[in-house]
């Protein structure tokens, strides 16, 4: 499998990279990391005259944490967001999905941002930035708009963004006070492997109670799910596992599966339901301050 | 620079190269063509495989999806640069030392990933490994002693590497062996840690260009109409070849059914059928030459399933040959014994269908061929990526017409086979011809997806199976019915399905047989031999129907095994003579060792444990084509100051230790050491015919050539010392490099003067030897040569597993496994060769299918979706070898490699069962079958209520 030809640009900045992708239209892609790009063009799913590299914008790169308010630059590769300890300290549970993606050198090589915007239904990074309460950046080279992650995707491979618009950086807002989220996953194999469902889960909890829930579901719809049916029974409830359960199980119904090589659809549902009552217990486990994330077990 | 190639600064391994590149170029492009640093390899160009792993800027990345000119300003390290000044880089010497690889085609992706590792953590634990190796396959399933040597690296830091075991004892005085049996480091392993091995692939000549070859879009169909105008007009494209142009023979593995062609003539019989060829100047312009030829096809009908493709207006495969019609490839109907009177006297039957999988060897290296002419014209090698450079030799003679004497073959390292490389490929015939026309050497390689269009692996088997049994236990007899699914062309699937049923008696004592097996054609990439040949699925089957029969009748899984195990001296039922057999004490040491008794039964909820057995061929009683050679030869020839000698041989090192195993055998009944031992590597000028690596034949076959030749010159060496000495020659020993006096061991030379004392005298000191099986091996009747062999392994294996009840997975936790392969002569390929069978096996049970979509597309002819065990699913493993001794073996040695598959599957099936109470019958078992059956369970529990 060999790439066909292309033109290659380096521009190096926004507004030079958002102006020529403009200009050469539809054959023209935004290249970052390529981990999920070169593959898809290389296998001829897609095609491109054009590749616009973003790799030389630096100003996408930075990850920064001012007042319990995270902003990953969407050039930030999947390793470097799992590792960070800004994201750690923010919102440890995306440094969680971020670091189960793929094997060592995708997540070395693909970026935050590449995850969000190929928009691949079974993305690991998406399902817990929504459950979050993410927000995107977006610029077209003059202007930034700020899109909800929750609003970001339209579709498999879809999303708002407008012809020579750039992601450039995701931003998490303080996780209130008492909260604790969790991403969990079901893949075929061990690792490097795409996800056959997955489950985020945020709580955010009152004393005892539950105060506010969110459940976002990954690889079960045409794009990361959120479950309002799930808040809207768990909020003001007292956690136990039979309300966990009972989460699960409108999780289950409510996602959109379909079937393929890795599982059909009601297999999905099925997994759907399993991964949202561990990950609910294992966010309110966090929330209360006796959860642990991978890197804090011990070696 | 041409004007559209960007210019790069990329800083390898230390040095600073600028290179003008074009942007569609990858790095791993960059290292290997540009750079010739070919230590980076290329398995799947996807991402999936991390065999091209590097560091860039200190991390690892898959420099197949880094584009050249992304890396620009970056600094690349590569194996070749891991070492630095110093040489071998201490990880590399602590591969070299745990015997951490064994095809090699992963280890410089591994390598570098423990590079990174050890960079952050000096001192991993095992949990760190395994997550840093995460995104690196090796399919010899070498992750267990990865991980030891990566733990154990700092060790080596400052160490010399020497040849020397890890666990270095003294000379095995009992069995009086100095280097059989003792696990001296691999003899290719210094090449592949450090990068300089070359595979077929990585091969350069002067003026060398490229081919490739176009395949069919459609499974079934006829071809009226090609047109190569527009491909031949293509700049930079020097020959274009199609069926029209090749020799108009069929040619296949077995001569009982050449059903092949080189190039489709007229008919295309699946998806990846070979229609045209082309050579160019480099690869991009060939593979858009294939897009400018014109194929017109006439579609047929076309069929995927073997019990649609027997039904009586099913599409006709191969109407060319009326012996194949109803779609029948080979059927197979034996008849041993008494089995109605069995039946009718049995106390209890058993019945149970079971359904296999179409599991692909997915061996990391690609397969690939160079071809180039030479000498007047008249002569022409071919480098092949091959287990069987013999027969490639003759199949390439026979079918293209060029006298065997014209043609040299030469097998360079093979990543891998798996008995995927087990025959003669159209690359092969493709570059031989493409040379000719071009007159330059022509380089073919298939991408990953072409692997899977050409197939050859497992054959999907539908096995009915059923057994009768006394209470006690003891088999009275068997009924297997077995349809395989073929797949387009015969390969080598006449002999899988005569293998299904040969098998089955060798293992229990099976005094009344009756076996029928029926290969079918549909169109679909053909099957072929693969790991076990034919055996694993029923084998899978049997082990399965035990466990159900010990509990029908109430008796412990070993206790009906050992009611019925096979014996020393015993010859089965159809007349398959089993020489060296400690079958029963692989039992007794894998139950005491896995705790069974103590675990069976008792373990919590969601974990189990189970046994299954199985054994193997140490190598074919018979050469695939008849003929009268012997099946292994060998040459021994001095060195002329004797301070080394050479081994001439052409079997197959394809990752599975053979050429260490043969120089071991070769030093120790030369009475010199490991090091002295020179392999010349495979090359049909050089070296003397050998069967190859397939049937687990090499360490019995060719080891007994080698041993033979090693005698003959250890013989003109004893008679050249024993006239200086004054003495009987036949009153002489060798060992550790020393001649002597067996009742005076001070009086005695070097082996080396001794060696220079018999060249002087005689000119060029060289031994031959040759191996060929006892006579006469089988019954008479049709099939009774498959599954003779001189010598038969077997071994036991306990699984222990925990199933997530929930979701259905299956971690595979601890493996126990005692084989009986006669004397281990070398401990450290050994294991690794019963370790990678362990994983294999977990992946065909557990992962592995190909899955046939619409109109014969394969949904999954990659390693992305096609998933093989990774080091996440290795768990615990104890491999271990009962005494055991085979007269008819080199050192007393029989087979490892394929045998120690057998087992498995039937063992995880059989703990899965332990676990939570589902008997799953259709491979693999993934989680959605056995949630699926859970419910049916809980259902069916809570209808009876």
């Amino acid at each position: 499998m060999k790439l066909d030809h292309f033109v290659y640009h380096r521009p190096g900045s926004l507004a030079e990279a958002s102006e020529l992708l403009r200009s050469l239209g539809d054959a023209a892609h935004f290249i970052a990391g390529g981990t999920d790009l070169l593959p898809d063009l290389k296998r001829g799913r897609e095609r491109a005259c054009h590749l616009v590299s973003l790799t030389g914008i630096d100003e996408l790169r930075a990850i920064r944490l001012d007042d319990g308010r995270l902003q990953v630059g969407a050039l930030a590769s999947l390793a470097e967001v799992h590792e960070s300890p800004a994201v750690r300290r923010a919102f440890p549970a995306l440094a969680e999905a971020a670091g189960v993606l793929g094997g060592v050198q995708i997540r070395n090589q693909g970026t935050l941002g590449g995850n969000f915007c190929r928009a691949v239904p079974c993305a690991d990074t998406p399902p817990i930035c929504l459950a979050g309460g993410a927000e995107v950046v977006l610029s077209d080279g003059r202007e930034e708009r700020v899109v909800p992650a929750a609003e970001f995707f339209t579709g498999p491979r879809q999303t708002v963004l407008a012809p020579g618009e750039v992601m450039t950086a995701l931003v998490v807002p303080p996780q209130p006070a008492g909260s604790g989220a969790c991403y969990r996953r079901f893949t075929l194999r061990g690792g490097l492997a795409l996800s056959v469902a997955s489950v985020a889960a945020r709580v955010v909890l009152d004393g005892e109670a539950i105060r506010e829930a969110r459940i976002v579901l990954g690889a079960v719809a045409p794009v990361p799910l959120p479950v309002a049916a799930c808040g809207g029974l768990l909020a003001g409830q007292c956690p136990d596992d039979d309300l966990f359960g009972r989460a699960g199980e409108i999780a289950a119904r409510e996602a959109q599966p379909i079937s393929d090589i890795r599982g059909s659809a009601e297999y999905r549902r099925e997994l759907v339901a399993v991964l949202t009552r561990r990950a609910l217990a294992e966010a309110v486990r966090r929330a209360r301050g006796d959860g642990r994330y991978d890197w804090e077990v011990q070696r | 620079m041409s004007g559209n190639e960007l210019l790069v600064r990329i800083t390898v391994n230390g040095t600073e190269h600028v290179l003008g590149v074009r942007p569609n170029t990858t790095l791993l492009q960059v290292l290997r063509n540009d750079l010739d640093l070919t230590g980076t390899k290329k398995g799947c160009e996807m991402g999936d495989c991390g065999a091209c792993t590097v560091l860039l800027d200190g991390r690892p990345v898959n420099s197949c999806l880094v584009l050249a000119v992304q890396a620009d300003g970056s600094e690349v390290l590569t194996v070749e640069g891991l070492g630095g000044e110093a040489g071998l880089h201490a990880l590399q010497k602590a591969f070299v030392k745990h015997g951490a690889l064994q095809c090699g085609y992963c280890t410089s992706g591994m390598l570098m990933s423990a590079r990174a590792l050890i960079e952050r953590s000096p001192e991993p634990t095992e949990r760190e490994i395994r997550e840093a190796l995460g995104g690196n396959l090796c399919r010899c399933g070498t992750y267990p002693r990865l991980i030891e040597a990566i733990r154990d690296w700092k060790r080596f830091e400052d160490v010399e590497l020497d040849t020397r075991p890890l666990d270095a004892r003294e000379r095995d005085q009992e069995r009086d062996l100095d280097v059989v049996s003792h696990g001296v480091t691999r003899y290719d392993a210094p090449d592949k840690v450090s990068g300089r091995a070359r595979y077929t692939a990585d091969l350069k000549l002067p003026g060398m260009v490229y081919g490739k070859i176009l395949t069919s879009p459609i499974p079934h169909g006829i071809i009226r109409r090609i047109d190569v105008g527009r491909a031949r007009a293509l700049p930079g494209v020097l020959a274009v070849i199609t069926g029209q142009d090749v020799p108009d023979t069929w040619y296949g593995v077995s001569p009982a059914r050449y059903d092949e062609q080189i190039l489709a003539r007229d008919r295309v019989r699946h998806v990846g059928d070979e229609v045209a060829a082309v050579a160019a100047i480099d690869e991009q312009t060939a593979l858009e030459a294939l897009r400018l030829i014109d194929v017109e096809y006439e579609e047929l009908p076309a069929v995927f399933d073997p019990f649609e493709a027997m039904k009586p207006d099913a599409p006709q495969i191969h109407p060319e040959n009326r012996r194949y019609e109803g779609n029948i490839n080979t059927l197979v109907e034996w008849d041993f014994g008494d089995v109605d009177a069995a039946f009718a006297e049995a106390d209890h039957v058993r019945r149970q269908r079971f359904v296999g999988n179409r599991t692909y060897q997915s061996p990391l290296e690609p397969h690939a061929s160079l071809a180039r002419w030479e000498h007047h014209g008249n002569r022409v090698t071919l480098w092949s990526a091959t287990q069987v450079p013999h027969y490639v030799h003759q199949m390439v003679s026979r079918t293209l017409g060029i006298p065997m004497g014209d043609i040299r073959v030469i097998r360079p390292a093979i990543g891998g086979g798996f008995g995927g490389k087990a025959e003669t490929t159209p690359l092969d015939f493709c570059a031989v011809l493409l040379s000719k026309i071009t007159g330059r050497p022509v380089m073919m390689e298939y991408s990953r997806e072409e692997m899977f269009l050409h197939f050859r692996g497992r054959h999907k088997q539908y096995m009915d199976l059923e057994v009768a049994v006394k209470k006690d236990g003891t088999i009275l007899g068997v009924k297997s019915e077995i349809v395989l699914d073929g797949g387009a062309y015969t390969s080598f699937g006449v002999i899988t399905a005569y293998y299904a049923g040969s098998m089955i008696p060798t293992l229990y004592k099976v005094p009344n047989y009756r076996y029928k097996g029926v290969r079918v054609y549909t169109n679909l990439p053909a099957s072929g031999a693969f790991r076990g040949h034919g055996v694993p699925q029923p084998r899978f089957a049997f082990e399965s129907m035990m466990d159900m029969l010990a509990e029908d009748l109430g008796l412990d899984p070993f206790e009906i095994r050992r009611r019925n195990a096979m014996d020393p001296d015993y010859r089965t039922c159809n007349a398959l003579d089993i020489s060296s057999c400690e079958f029963r004490a692989t039992l007794d040491q894998a139950e005491a060792k896995s705790e069974w008794k103590a675990k069976k039964g008792r373990l919590p909820r969601g974990r189990g444990i189970g046994v299954g057995c199985g054994g193997f061929v140490s190598g074919a009683g018979y050469p695939i084509y008849r003929s009268d050679f012997p099946h292994s030869n060998a040459v021994i020839r001095v060195h002329e100051d004797a301070t080394g000698v050479s081994l001439h041989i052409a079997a197959a090192e394809i990752g599975q230790g053979s050429d260490t195993v043969l120089t071991q055998i070769a030093a120790e009944e030369l009475g010199i050491p490991y090091e002295q031992v020179w392999l010349v590597d495979c090359d049909t000028v050089l070296s003397p015919l050998d069967l190859g690596s397939y049937s687990s034949r090499v360490t019995l076959m060719a080891g007994n050539a080698v041993k033979m030749a090693a005698a003959e010159v250890r013989r003109q060496l004893f008679e050249a010392a024993a006239s200086v000495l004054g003495c009987d020659p036949g009153g002489l020993v060798a060992r550790d490099g020393r001649i002597f006096i067996r009742e005076h061991p001070a009086v005695g030379m070097s082996w080396a003067e001794a060696g220079r004392l018999a060249f002087s005298r005689g000119g060029p000191v060289v031994g031959t030897g040759h191996y060929r099986p006892p006579k006469n091996l089988g019954g008479d009747f049709k099939g009774g040569t498959v599954g003779t062999s001189p010598a038969y392994s077997f071994s036991t294996a306990v699984c222990e597993v925990t199933v997530d009840e929930e979701t259905g997975y299956v971690t595979v936790d601890r493996f126990v496994d005692f084989s009986d392969a006669g004397t281990v002569i070398n401990p450290v390929t050994f294991h690794g060769q019963v370790e990678g069978a362990i994983i294999m096996g977990l992946g065909e049970t557990l992962l592995e299918d190909t899955v046939v979509g619409e109109q014969g597309r394969l949904v999954n002819p990659n390693l992305h979706d096609y998933l093989i065990p990774s080091i996440h699913e290795t768990p615990r493993i104890h491999s271990g070898a009962v005494e055991s001794f085979e007269p008819r073996g080199p050192f007393g040695a029989k087979e490892i490699g394929e045998g120690s598959l057998l087992p498995v599957l039937g063992a995880i099936a059989n703990a899965i069962y332990d676990a939570c109470g589902v008997r799953i019958t259709e491979l693999p078992i993934t989680p959605e079958k056995i949630l699926r059956a859970l419910r049916e369970k809980r259902e069916a529990a809570g209808g009876s209520r």
